[in-house]
């Protein structure tokens, strides 16, 4: 579905990406580790073309870009088929929960005033934050902030949402809730790239984890075998350096916390 | 010198009232003006290109560092030379508070442009990308999210340069421009300099009165801006 093929970025004279390669299948959950100022964060700005990147192909569908000669058109069209999950949400801080949620539907995709609420209001009792419809951003805990930033990109419905870190900005007792989202977005199917940290959450809800570091893919697997079996030295020095040992007997906080 | 009257000093009030429009027309043309002009410098300040960033860094660089009177100088004196010159419009006949207007219009603007600035920069980009995340344009991105943040913000910074803009508009008068001040120094100059203290303190009360109104204004837009609009500058932080 997605292709990307040698996307590079530099930041004046440091190369940050040095030639990334990277296919994601329709349904893929594929999460991005890596030690920051690995590009991480920088791939994921680039393929929504936030920061965009000097140069490469993305293949997405059947729209082809090249990222030198991409136009505002082109941009635009590829931005519709995804949706962005921002580590600090991001949300519009003039807009009430509900209001964040609309606007896309109904500025950016011009769907009908009432049908944008009927979805907003779905979107937001699936994240479980239907009663905070009329709450602004201010008014809500980080944890519900970014629930609220998952709805807003999960309700126009994209075909791939990228998710940017999505719980870093938050306190530890808030990040279960998010994931358990996340991981519901990905029970219904949906195609997802998460730059993230929660080992025990890529390792659970990821079909493919993938390794970058200074700039390039190192390593790329399925997650019992990207844990479990580390390849390049690399990876095995970084998973040692988070104590894979936790990972590897996981148990999933946030399972614990959606029971109730 | 005769001493305070107070029966003078409230017959001033029915010699400079009649001036207090020239004084209030000069002022709000002067604040939009400034107002649009200092958007536009505000806009080149964060321009992308260098040329447009330094354009206005220089010129609100020479505005912000020029004496108000010595710039209702210039222009009353330089403005004239260079339409002759280089448009070869002749405007003796002008009013002179058209001049007062433009010079108080370029001077507030190098200031609201800081003030806009600032009060954009301090709106948490992060918005915008999300808005075009959304499918909004960058247009639909910057009046419906970022706009109406930024004016919440820069409100306070904006009644403080109009209280400064408002004061300096009393200068008027050195360029012969009879508004409420210089019906007051006319009064003056009729009793031969006596009842100088009661004319310029009914002139203070003016002002006073001027600014309770605009700050009790102020303090008004500010509540009724932030209640619907629950701004938060401070969500780029980390926040849990």
């Amino acid at each position: 579905m997605l292709t990307v093929k040698n996307f590079k970025k530099k930041y004046h004279q440091h190369e940050v990406l040095k030639g990334i390669d990277m296919t994601i299948e329709k349904g893929d959950v594929v999460a991005l580790l890596g030690p920051s100022g690995s590009g991480k964060t920088t791939f994921l700005r680039g393929l929504a073309f936030l920061t965009p990147g000097d140069s490469g192909n993305i293949i997405f569908d059947d729209q082809k870009i090249d990222i030198q000669s991409a136009t505002a058109n082109d941009i635009k069209q590829l931005r519709q088929k995804m949706g962005f999950v921002f580590q600090n949400f991001n949300l519009f801080a003039n807009k009430t929960a509900l209001q964040n949620v609309e606007e896309g539907l109904v500025i950016g995709h011009k769907i009908p005033k009432a049908e944008a609420k009927q979805i907003a209001q779905e979107a937001l009792k699936k994240v479980g934050l239907l009663e905070f419809s009329d709450h602004f951003p201010s008014q809500l805990s980080g944890g519900q902030a970014q629930r609220v930033g998952i709805a807003r990109a999960a309700a126009l419905n994209p075909e791939i949402i990228l998710l940017d870190e999505p719980t870093s900005a938050l306190d530890p007792e808030l990040v279960a809730d998010v994931l358990q989202v996340i991981k519901q977005l990905a029970d219904e199917g949906k195609t997802m790239i998460v730059v993230t940290h929660e080992m025990a959450f890529a390792r659970d809800v990821a079909d493919k984890v993938v390794f970058m570091d200074r700039g390039l893919v190192v390593e790329q697997n399925e997650p019992a075998e990207f844990f479990d079996h580390p390849k390049s030295p690399r990876l095995k020095e970084f998973l040692s350096r988070i104590s894979a040992a936790s990972v590897a007997n996981n148990s999933f906080e946030y399972e614990k916390s959606s029971v109730n | 010198m005769p001493p305070f009257s107070f029966e003078f000093f409230l017959s001033v009030f029915g010699e400079i009232l009649p001036y207090l429009p020239i004084t209030l027309l000069i002022i709000i043309l002067s604040i939009i003006f400034s107002s649009l002009l200092g958007s536009f410098l505000a806009a080149g300040g964060i321009s992308r290109s260098l040329f447009w960033r330094t354009v206005t860094q220089s010129y609100v660089f020479v505005l912000r560092s020029t004496p108000p009177i010595v710039l209702l100088f210039l222009v009353f004196y330089g403005f004239p030379k260079l339409l002759l010159l280089f448009l070869n419009i002749n405007v003796n006949g002008w009013q002179k508070s058209v001049f007062v207007v433009i010079a108080l219009s370029l001077l507030f603007a190098s200031n609201l442009a800081e003030v806009f600035k600032a009060a954009y920069l301090t709106v948490n980009t992060g918005q915008r990308e999300a808005a075009l995340m959304a499918g909004l344009s960058e247009w639909q991105a910057f009046y419906r999210i970022t706009l109406p943040q930024t004016i919440v913000v820069a409100l306070p910074n904006f009644a403080n340069t109009v209280a400064a803009l408002i004061k300096d508009a009393a200068l008027a008068y050195v360029i012969g421009l009879v508004d409420m001040m210089g019906a007051g120094n006319n009064l003056i100059a009729r009793n031969f300099g006596h009842h100088s203290l009661e004319t310029y303190l009914a002139l203070a009360v003016v002002y006073w009165v001027i600014f309770i109104i605009v700050e009790q204004g102020t303090k008004y837009l500010e509540k009724y801006l932030s209640k619907s609009r629950a701004v938060d500058t401070t969500q780029s932080g980390v926040t849990a």
